[in-house]
């Protein structure tokens, strides 16, 4: 009997490991985060393959990617290649030094250094090291229904007043001004994000790190505008998440939608027969001082020492390559982070003077410790509307974790 | 030793081997890491009892084990409450008796998951029309995105689930109640209330406890429903221990930090168990 036993728990334990291709053949796992781009991968690694026959990549998807990642990541298992959104996850994941370190790499030269600071500044394993390498930047702001906006006689708003005086346009013509989804929490951070990146000093979240400002002090015109953005919602905002609002936005159910450009793709699944435009969320009454909220949408990375280094590298350099960075952008509706490159997409047109004059910033969430769960507070007070009491909660949960990991 | 002993230890040894790998070993590798201040990869420090320190500073923490708390105690005496009842009516000479069973049984085999995304379902559009039709206002909004009203929705849902597997331990508790007592009850003139206070509810007492201890630490450790119906929402109103142990360690990249939280509470759990055992059979026996 005993051999049984320590027989299956040997099988057990090995049933974890990965395989080899023992036919010289390198085999690489290609880990990625995006549902809506499996298939513009899959051709992405066709033409790679036919390039490098030695060399076998097999696309892998998870939903809750971040998680299973992280899972990965304690098993000491990690894909050959990865592809994950540029957001505190990743930052948290580089800072621990998971990450391979890209600098002085051939494949982070074609990058406009602007966005790659914007994914260096979520964190990095140590000083001038780069951890991750920008494939697709995102928007976020507002997404329009443009024959709405010409049926109504409105032009996209470019002062806050201009946004409010819009809203109450179309609420006073019967139509919804936002469709809104807080059952999703995560979906009340792009209005946030826009809000926190205009409306606060640019070095609040130094000064917040170092204790010398509070969110009771800076944050309560970002929390009064997003609270009134919310009253223009529609009905039944409480009980909506967000496919729910790709697809209502889609059939023409409002005006406005307040989400970044990686939902353009989702809405456009619903093949809506309109023209969509975005425009970025006027947060004060001077045009020219608005910044576009833009992030890294997919950023590409490694472990830190790989098993296959040349040929995930291989893989790695392929993709950053201009015209494939420039195609995936054309088909996920993104903009490639390449020096001075822009999108040609009708939808994004409203946002592209901003890339070409530099006026970006990054998502002010991605400052925000993740286990303060911004989101659930932000879907707390747009239900409640009690403005001090979420104040009230963000700097308490800040300085808690600030204690912690002092 | 003899030969049959020796054959017992056998069948014995792959379940303990199974156990110890999988079981013991990562609590304590858990209980090493509540010690550090890894984030679950890459490097890490000992950092001592400075983990559960700060949990006691942290009242969302606290938040967590109240709400859990209070939602564990409601669906556990619910849940006991229908569940006996239902198997009483089971038990009777009833029509369908064996049909009945089975359709009582069958919430216990969906996954909660599942049950849970159709209830939110519920919530989100039936509920609330089927509310608006009647004129009820308080229901007339899905329950799932009111702060107040949301563990409600949880309850009734881990009720429903929970209530199939306590009836087969309540019928498995009836049928061993020999027929002639309770006929010698009946020819006392005994009625029927008198007969299960003091007949049949104190033959089953065991089976209570069981159900009592099983259903308050499966419900303390709730987790499934909620992630399908609020996921901890609206706000932080629904989020349970394990959920926040969840949410803080492994998306929240603190996973040190809530391994501590998971220690403790691991502790309460077996305290809470040992308790209720401990109240629940000195009263089985004075029974």
């Amino acid at each position: 009997m005993k051999p049984t036993a320590l027989a299956l728990s040997v099988v057990l334990l090995a049933g974890g490991c990965g395989a080899q291709a023992g036919d010289g053949r390198v085999e690489l796992e290609f880990f990625q985060f995006k549902p809506e781009a499996i298939e513009t991968f899959d051709r992405i690694i066709e033409e790679f393959e036919r390039g490098h026959p030695h060399i076998d990549v097999t696309q892998n998807h998870m939903p809750t990617a971040e998680n299973a990642i992280r899972t990965r990541l304690v098993k000491n298992d990690i894909p050959d290649v990865i592809a994950l959104n540029g957001n505190g996850v990743f930052g948290e994941l580089a800072s621990a030094g998971v990450f391979h370190d890209f600098s002085g790499a051939p494949a982070a030269r074609g990058v406009s250094p602007p966005i790659q600071r914007i994914l260096d500044d979520l964190g990095v394993h140590r000083e001038g090291e780069v951890n991750g390498l920008p494939f697709a930047s995102n928007t976020s702001g507002v997404i329009y229904n443009k024959d709405l906006f010409r049926q109504h006689g409105v032009e996209p708003p470019r002062t806050w007043t201009e946004l409010r005086a819009a809203a109450e346009t179309f609420r006073s013509a019967g139509v919804d001004p936002f469709y809104l989804t807080p059952a999703d929490a995560w979906t009340t951070l792009p209005a946030f994000n826009a809000l926190a990146a205009n409306l606060p000093p640019p070095d609040f979240f130094d000064r917040r790190e170092a204790g010398r400002v509070t969110f009771a002090q800076a944050y309560p015109p970002v929390v009064s505008k997003l609270g009134e953005l919310f009253r223009y919602g529609q009905r039944d905002r409480l009980s909506r998440g967000y496919d729910d609002g790709n697809q209502a936005f889609a059939q023409g159910k409002a005006a406005m939608y307040l989400q970044g450009s990686f939902a353009l793709p989702a809405i456009k699944q619903f093949e809506p027969d309109f023209e969509l435009g975005t425009f970025a969320l006027p947060a004060t009454d001077d045009p020219e001082a608005t910044r576009l909220v833009s992030g890294v949408d997919v950023a590409l990375t490694m472990g830190r020492e790989p098993e296959h280094p040349e040929e995930s590298m291989a893989f790695i350099s392929y993709l950053m390559r201009p015209e494939v960075m420039e195609a995936y952008a054309e088909e996920q509706l993104a903009v490639p982070p390449t020096e001075g490159g822009t999108s040609t997409d009708p939808a994004l047109a409203g946002v592209m003077p901003y890339f070409e004059r530099g006026l970006l910033t990054g998502y002010a969430d991605h400052r925000i410790p993740l286990t303060i769960q911004l989101e659930q507070h932000l879907q707390q007070y747009v239900i409640d509307g009690d403005q001090d009491a979420f104040l009230r909660t963000l700097d308490a949960e800040w300085d808690k974790v600030a204690a912690r990991r002092s | 030793m003899t030969r049959t002993a020796r054959a017992f230890y056998w069948m014995v040894i792959p379940a303990l081997v199974l156990f110890a790998v999988f079981h013991t070993l990562p609590v304590l590798q858990g209980f090493y890491y509540s010690l550090t201040d890894s984030p679950g990869y890459g490097a890490h420090a000992f950092v001592g009892l400075r983990n559960y320190l700060n949990l006691l500073r942290d009242d969302r923490v606290l938040d967590a084990y109240v709400f859990t708390f209070q939602f564990a105690i409601v669906a556990t005496v619910l849940t006991n409450a229908i569940a006996l009842a239902i198997a009483l009516g089971l038990n009777a000479r009833i029509r369908l008796r064996t049909t009945l069973r089975g359709v009582f049984f069958i919430p216990n085999v969906l996954a909660i998951l599942i049950v849970g995304y159709i209830f939110n379902y519920l919530f989100a559009n039936a509920l609330p029309a089927v509310a608006q039709a009647l004129g009820i206002t308080a229901l007339s909004s899905n329950i799932l995105v009111n702060p107040d009203l949301a563990w409600l929705g949880i309850v009734v849902v881990a009720v429903w689930q929970a209530v199939a597997f306590n009836v087969i331990i309540y019928l498995a508790g009836l049928q061993t109640i020999p027929g002639d007592v309770r006929e010698a009850a009946t020819v006392d003139g005994a009625g029927a209330w008198r007969q299960f206070r003091s007949i049949v509810f104190p033959l089953i007492a065991p089976f209570f406890t069981i159900n009592m201890v099983l259903s308050l630490k499966n419900f303390l450790q709730v987790f499934d429903h909620i992630v399908a119906l609020t996921n901890g929402g609206p706000g932080t109103a629904t989020t349970s221990v394990s959920l926040l142990i969840y949410q803080g360690g492994l998306e929240g990249g603190e996973y040190a930090y809530q391994t501590a939280n998971a220690v403790v509470y691991f502790l309460v759990i077996v305290a809470v168990s040992v308790f209720q055992l401990r109240v629940l059979q000195r009263r089985e026996m004075s029974a």
